[in-house]
């Protein structure tokens, strides 16, 4: 999540980033006014370190967030969201755990597994 | 166990411990809770907003997991009021009465915990099948179902049970279980009291009923479930001790995964006989991969393995550590019980008896062309069809409308390409029910191939089930 104040809300910071750094940004949710504004987006974990400290550099707040949470003690680890999900980013382990993969998942661009979950384990964030 | 070692095995091991932990959604729990001052014969009753549809004489309750609440159906159910008395929360009991003259109360409103009950006890009238199909789902659109979230076109499947670890499939001729065999039920212990309802023991799809004292369990082992859009289930966790009691014995419960054959089932056909896709076993069920229809497909559990796991061992410490007997039971389960079809006295319509013919057109028509045939004919829906008959969208009446009002000039920029269908064999209901989710007023009629065969509307089907109601 990135935030900024009403100084710099005009400058074309994610743009000059994305131009600087050379990698994609992914811009999942924006709101923005004169008074400022939030941007949610989704960065390749390889160049997150790079791009996090250029937004900062620039004045931005950046708060990393996880895209999805699953709550183990609620998860009985049945299996209901494994074969949903399109990312493999939920599998069993070989206790027959299931396991996320928070790197590999899109969050709420996808969501299927969300009402898939029969004891509502799983929650999108952002 | 390897078949192989089976001589091995019967000279060495005693018992097999088995078990399963899955959504049984014809669990529930009985409730005793003492009577008030001045007493109440119970009408109905609530317990955290989930209706109590069979009171007992005065104050016995049977919480039926899948009954959801009034406020959150498919949220909160039965199911959850179970598992929320075995953590030890209170519960909020309302219930209301006629009145008489021994029982004069009429309302009361009260919390309780499981301490204040006189019994609670889980009897579940079916659990532990034997095997059970493996659900995938043909139709164009994600279905929610016991078999959880099906995604459309075969793009995943699910199955319930734990293959070579299920109680029922070790002793598939019901030699060692049978009524007053003492189980794991939940984390505490419990009975089997007989076979369960549907048992059906000639097609390998025997059930059990059970009965055990609710107090003494534990959530990691009776747990609340959701199924969105479905309702609520209760997972129950079972392990039954099988005694190797000769040769014979031994060798069944030495099954493997690969040897339980059950099949693949597209639970997008709202029929009672749905036809299987195929056959396959728990070995290829458990990779994690099977193939439908030449497509490599996800399949996952819907039973936990990993608990599964957990109730054999905790059934065989148990054991070694003589805090648990094994029983024998007084009556075996039946072998010749067969599972019959409800009987229906009236006829149920399906889409096949008021299906007529579509008006088509090409896609490469001329709107005018189009609206053209819609006068003629007097239909709003003309279905669009490709060289080979195939289904390829719809235009509706007003679809033509707005394309006045919105200057568009071709048929192509005004086709409804997301079209939703129905085939031959789909019950009226279902077919009504798509139209009523969508907003829509007629459904092409399609094969499996997607060849138009024909159309339905919502005329057609309001005509035939206005006659029905009043002849």
């Amino acid at each position: 999540m990135l935030r900024f104040s009403k100084e710099i809300v005009d400058r074309p910071i994610t743009s000059q980033v994305i131009l600087e750094q050379g990698t994609p940004v992914n811009i999942l949710s924006a709101h923005m006014n004169q008074q400022g504004g939030e941007i949610l987006v989704d960065i390749e974990s390889a160049h997150a370190d790079k791009v996090i400290k250029a937004f900062r550099d620039k004045g931005v707040t950046v708060d990393v967030r996880k895209l999805v949470e699953k709550d183990d003690d609620k998860c009985i680890d049945c299996g209901a969201c494994v074969s949903i999900c399109p990312m493999d980013a939920l599998t069993f382990d070989e206790a027959h755990t299931v396991v996320l993969d928070e790197e590999k998942c899109n969050g709420i661009t996808c969501g299927l597994c969300v009402d898939a979950c029969t004891t509502r384990a799983i929650r999108l964030l952002g | 166990m390897e078949s192989s070692g089976v001589q091995v095995a019967y000279k060495e091991v005693d018992v097999v411990t088995t078990g399963t932990f899955g959504a049984m959604c014809s669990s529930g729990a009985i409730i005793n809770l003492g009577h008030a001052d001045p007493p109440i014969k119970i009408q109905n009753a609530w317990l955290n907003d989930v209706p109590i549809p069979h009171p007992g004489a005065a104050v016995d309750l049977y919480i039926g997991a899948t009954i959801g609440s009034e406020t959150k159906p498919s949220e909160y159910g039965g199911a959850h009021v179970i598992e929320d008395l075995i953590r030890g929360k209170e519960v909020e009991l309302r219930a209301t009465a006629y009145g008489t003259d021994c029982y004069p109360r009429t309302r009361i409103e009260t919390t309780l915990t499981k301490e204040d009950l006189n019994q609670f006890y889980l009897l579940n009238f079916r659990n532990g099948y034997q095997r059970y199909s493996c659900a995938t789902n043909g139709r164009d659109e994600t279905i929610y179902t016991y078999m959880g979230k099906l995604l459309p076109r075969y793009r995943n499947a699910t199955y319930s049970g734990a293959g070579e670890l299920n109680p029922l499939t070790n002793d598939p001729d019901y030699e060692t279980i049978g009524l007053g065999t003492r189980i794991f039920l939940g984390g505490g212990q419990g009975y089997v009291i007989g076979e369960g309802t549907q048992h059906n023991p000639k097609s390998r799809l025997g059930t059990i009923s059970v009965r055990g004292d609710a107090k003494k369990m534990s959530p990691e082992f009776i747990r609340g479930a959701s199924f969105t859009n479905y309702g609520t289930s209760l997972y129950v966790g079972i392990g039954i001790p099988i005694p190797l009691l000769n040769e014979g014995i031994a060798k069944k419960a030495s099954i493997r995964d690969e040897e339980i054959v059950t099949d693949i089932v597209d639970y997008g056909i709202p029929r009672r006989d749905k036809g299987a896709i195929r056959d396959t076993n728990y070995k290829e069920l458990k990779s994690g991969r099977i193939d439908i229809n030449g497509r490599d497909v996800k399949v996952t559990s819907l039973s936990s393995l990993k608990t599964a796991h957990k109730i054999t061992e905790t059934l065989k410490t148990w054991i070694e550590g003589a805090s648990f007997y094994l029983s024998q039971h007084v009556e075996k389960l039946p072998t010749d019980t067969v599972f019959k079809p409800m009987k229906q006295t009236g006829e149920t319509a399906f889409v096949e008896s008021i299906v007529h013919e579509a008006v088509t057109c090409r896609e490469d028509e001329r709107i005018e062309e189009v609206a053209q045939r819609l006068v003629n004919r007097s239909v709003n829906h003309v279905v669009v069809v490709d060289g080979q008959g195939k289904l390829s969208g719809i235009v509706t009446s007003w679809d033509i409308t707005k394309s006045i009002a919105n200057g568009k000039k071709t048929l192509k920029d005004i086709i409804v390409r997301n079209v939703h269908t129905t085939s031959l064999n789909d019950p009226l209901e279902t077919a009504s029910r798509t139209l009523a989710q969508h907003n829509i007023s007629a459904l092409p009629v399609v094969d499996g191939e997607r060849r138009v065969l024909g159309i339905v509307t919502s005329e057609d089907i309001s005509r035939l089930l206005g006659g029905a109601r009043s002849g």
